[in-house]
């Protein structure tokens, strides 16, 4: 069953007060949580978390459209190096 | 990479009796193993023209010119297929082939070392690179962005990064 719509979205309070106190500061840094059960709200776009796999924080700069997501979904508790053959990355 | 040749692919042995082969491409995109054909050995002793013939659970059913029978196929199970880096096409402005970012040093603004690069991932979040930290074997993630790594410089085999707080 999926959560009632009047409780509104669930975040950790601690991963609210971490991102606020970054967002005031104004420093480049990545917010270390280990709360990958939270929500990714939009007032945490634009910024950098550590989201914890049980072993490292793995960073994740949030954009819009991972808003409505889980911290979780985005930090693998499992690696799977593969090959790197001809695979791509782009630096944004 | 090894001496400018990336692994491509791999054989898993014959598909059928007739002389074809299971591939398992390791390729972005699977179906492009066969644009980088000729394809090589590890040791580059023996060459493999390689065409795709269809899909099939786990890869693809191929022939190679210079496989015939199903005996052939299966002395070449578990060879691996190599290209080499020129085949690969020429990426746009900060795009970067995994196998050119590996291995590059890692340095800060102010030139200390701060390791080489272990490997790329990518989770979902954009790409990040793993940094193997020097005479260690503790490993930092650093996200692969403008802000974070300014500068990459092939050439020279070193990669700028300005850190955010909190990770070195």
């Amino acid at each position: 069953m999926s959560r009632s719509v009047w409780k509104g979205p669930f975040v950790d309070s601690y991963v609210l007060k971490k991102a606020e106190a970054s967002r005031e500061s104004g420093r480049n840094e990545v917010i270390k949580i280990w709360s990958r059960r939270s929500t990714i709200l939009p007032q945490f776009v634009g910024l950098t978390f550590g989201v914890y796999n049980g072993h490292k924080h793995i960073p994740v700069n949030i954009s819009e459209d991972m808003i409505g997501q889980k911290f979780g979904e985005y930090s693998p508790t499992r690696t799977y190096y593969g090959h790197a053959a001809d695979k791509k990355a782009k630096r944004k | 990479m090894k001496d400018g040749k990336i692994c491509v692919g791999a054989i898993g042995g014959a598909y059928g009796v007739r002389g074809e082969l299971r591939v398992k491409s390791f390729c972005a995109v699977p179906e492009d193993i066969e644009a980088y054909s000729p394809l090589t050995s590890e040791d580059g002793q023996q060459v493999f023209h390689l065409a795709l013939v269809r899909q099939i659970k786990n890869g693809f059913a191929a022939r190679i010119v210079e496989v015939a029978t199903k005996e052939q196929a299966d002395a070449l199970k578990g060879t691996q297929l190599f290209a080499q880096r020129g085949q690969l096409p020429s990426l746009p402005d900060d795009e970067y082939y995994h196998t050119d970012l590996i291995g590059l040093a890692v340095l800060d603004t102010g030139g200390e070392e701060l390791g080489t690069v272990k490997s790329v991932q990518d989770h979902g979040a954009g790409d990040i690179l793993e940094v193997q930290r020097p005479a260690s074997s503790e490993t930092v993630l650093l996200p692969f962005t403008l802000a974070a790594v300014p500068t990459v410089d092939l050439a020279a085999g070193r990669i700028i990064a300005d850190p955010p707080d909190g990770l070195f």
